[in-house]
């Protein structure tokens, strides 16, 4: 390509989006583009958080009242059997009771009223996948030896729920937006079509290729894509900025993800997003158009 | 060099513009197209290049079924056959020189035989000094010329020529006749759509007669009509 012919695309690209790209149009790309990526945000907030509880995550056995040594030992070979497990630990009543004196820490006199230990023998139970916490929990319960089971009331899964109904809801709105921006888009392709008519036809007559033609709206295309997506990923990532500072301070034991190399990446996902978006749309209406 | 074989075209309203025609033009050749309005001479030039495909038959330029030509293939074929069009074609918002150096940019022609190609067709055309202006501004005859300029500035080696004196006073006319036969003395086939009597006695060419879509008439030192 002679860089004459390369200016001319340019010029004329930036020629028909000054002609036929409204500010309207724009506001709309961007607008769906930043929802899009503050759902994408969530996504990541909630995965870092279930990756937190899951690493912290147990499962507690305790063990029926005068239950032996021997007793025990065969109900971890078959805790072990049943698979998923990383490792269990025997937790005795008297370990129990000073593992929540020191948790109770000033309270602990609570205790020390008592003349008797109330707690069970317990085992700890650390599962290689989250997910399956639930499952094995209740199949631990049916076994001889066990009193009752506690794992943590579910929280995992109910987090794991809520991660797969938004990623839903995500890919959902995203059919829905990026249907929109490229019709959007295609309408300023379209529009461009019209008021360049003549010219698309005696460029035809007169043996212009067809990539020739299509540069300049392909151009077109990719920059009001681009450009809806650069408004959106800078709002995006100052907005987010701030949300996460305000965030920290009122509720400093959840973890968020401040940032950093997530963001960055997200917010050049959406303006490589844009972009293509922006190409898809004018190689689609111009496709019609050519071949005629 | 063109090559018809029984080809027809009947366009999706139903009109038969083109009724199993066969023609054989060589190269060098200058054809006067004659007929009626309506007798489908611009549907011929059409589709020899392509803008128009038969509905049956072959269509052969160049050695080459311009019917079976990959897409790609297309604007290559019409980078060597100038059109004259019959409703000039032009950019109403180019100016007469951007007019014709369109047709090089578009090719992706080097700027160097751009600015020198575009001033020596226009010279050739008599247009030098209105390069600068826009076609509004020019007369029919002078926008016919133009449309010349455009269509011979990348040297085809067919020229189409759909009713070139179409708007022309005989003078004017006869000055573009000139410069067409100059053309094809460099070895420029030309076919020329007319209804210009006066000129087509005159020169004493190769007359083909299309009525109905169909060759009523093909000779080689033809006049405009049969004499009555
Ligand atoms: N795109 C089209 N769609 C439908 N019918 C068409 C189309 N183009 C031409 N025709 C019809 O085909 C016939 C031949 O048209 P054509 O333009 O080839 O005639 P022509 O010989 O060039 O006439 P003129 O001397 O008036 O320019 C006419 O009846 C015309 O109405
Ligand atoms: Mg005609």
């Amino acid at each position: 390509m002679r860089f004459r012919t390369f200016c001319y695309f340019w010029s004329e690209a930036l020629r028909n989006i000054r002609r036929n790209v409204n500010l309207i149009s724009l506001g709309t790309i961007a607008a769906s583009l930043f929802i899009l990526g503050a759902f994408f945000l969530i996504i990541l907030n909630l995965n870092h958080l279930t990756d937190n509880l899951t690493s912290r995550i147990e499962i507690r056995v305790f063990l029926k009242d005068g239950v032996t040594a021997r007793d025990r030992e065969a109900l971890k070979t078959r805790i072990w059997a049943l698979g998923g497990i990383k490792t269990i630990d025997f937790i005795s009543k008297e370990e129990g009771l000073k593992r929540l004196k020191e948790q109770l820490g000033d309270d602990e006199g609570i205790l020390t009223a008592m003349d008797f230990n109330p707690l069970p023998d317990a085992f700890s139970i650390k599962v290689a996948k989250p997910e399956s916490v639930k499952a094995l929990a209740s199949r631990i319960a049916r076994l001889p030896g066990v009193e009752s089971v506690n794992y943590g009331h579910g929280l995992v899964e109910r987090l794991f729920a809520l991660v797969k109904a938004v990623w839903v809801i995500t890919l959902a709105l995203s059919v829905i937006f990026i249907s929109a921006i490229i019709m959007i888009i295609g309408n300023t392709i379209r529009l461009t079509l019209i008021a360049r008519r003549r010219e698309v036809e005696i460029m035809k007559l007169v043996g212009a290729t067809d990539w020739f033609i299509r540069w300049p709206f392909l151009l077109e295309g990719m920059l009001v894509g681009l450009t809806g997506a650069i408004v959106s990923a800078v709002a995006l990532y100052f907005l987010y900025g701030f949300a996460v500072r305000r965030f920290m301070s009122a509720l400093p034991f959840i973890p968020v993800v401040t940032g950093g190399v997530a963001l960055r990446q997200l917010c050049i996902g959406l303006l490589a997003a844009g972009a293509t978006m922006g190409a898809i749309a004018s190689v689609v209406f111009l496709r019609k158009y050519l071949r005629a | 060099m063109i090559r018809l074989h029984n080809v027809s075209k009947v366009y999706p309203n139903g009109v038969v513009a083109l009724a199993g025609v066969d023609l054989r033009i060589e190269r060098g050749e200058f054809v006067f197209l004659v007929g009626p309005s309506g007798a489908g001479k611009t549907t011929f030039m059409n589709m020899i290049i392509r803008h128009v495909l038969p509905t049956s038959g072959q269509v052969i330029v160049n050695g080459k079924n311009v019917v079976r030509l990959k897409p790609w293939e297309v604007p290559y074929l019409r980078r060597t056959i100038g059109t004259i069009f019959q409703d000039f074609k032009l950019l109403p918002n180019k100016t007469v020189y951007d007019n014709v150096a369109f047709a090089l940019q578009v090719i992706d022609a080097p700027g160097r035989e751009i600015r020198k190609k575009v001033p020596a067709v226009l010279d050739l055309v008599g247009l030098a000094d209105r390069a600068n202006e826009l076609p509004h501004q020019l007369s029919g005859g002078e926008q016919q010329r133009v449309s010349i300029a455009r269509a011979i500035v990348n040297s085809p080696t067919v020229l189409l020529a759909d009713e070139p004196t179409g708007n022309l006073d005989f003078d004017t006319s006869w000055g573009i006749m000139e410069l067409l036969l100059k053309i094809n003395g460099r070895g420029t086939t030309i076919i020329m759509a007319t209804h210009n009597k006066m000129i087509v006695d005159r020169m004493k060419k190769r007359v083909i007669e299309i009525d109905k879509g169909k060759i009523v008439r093909d000779e080689s030192e033809g006049v405009y009509g049969r004499e009555v």
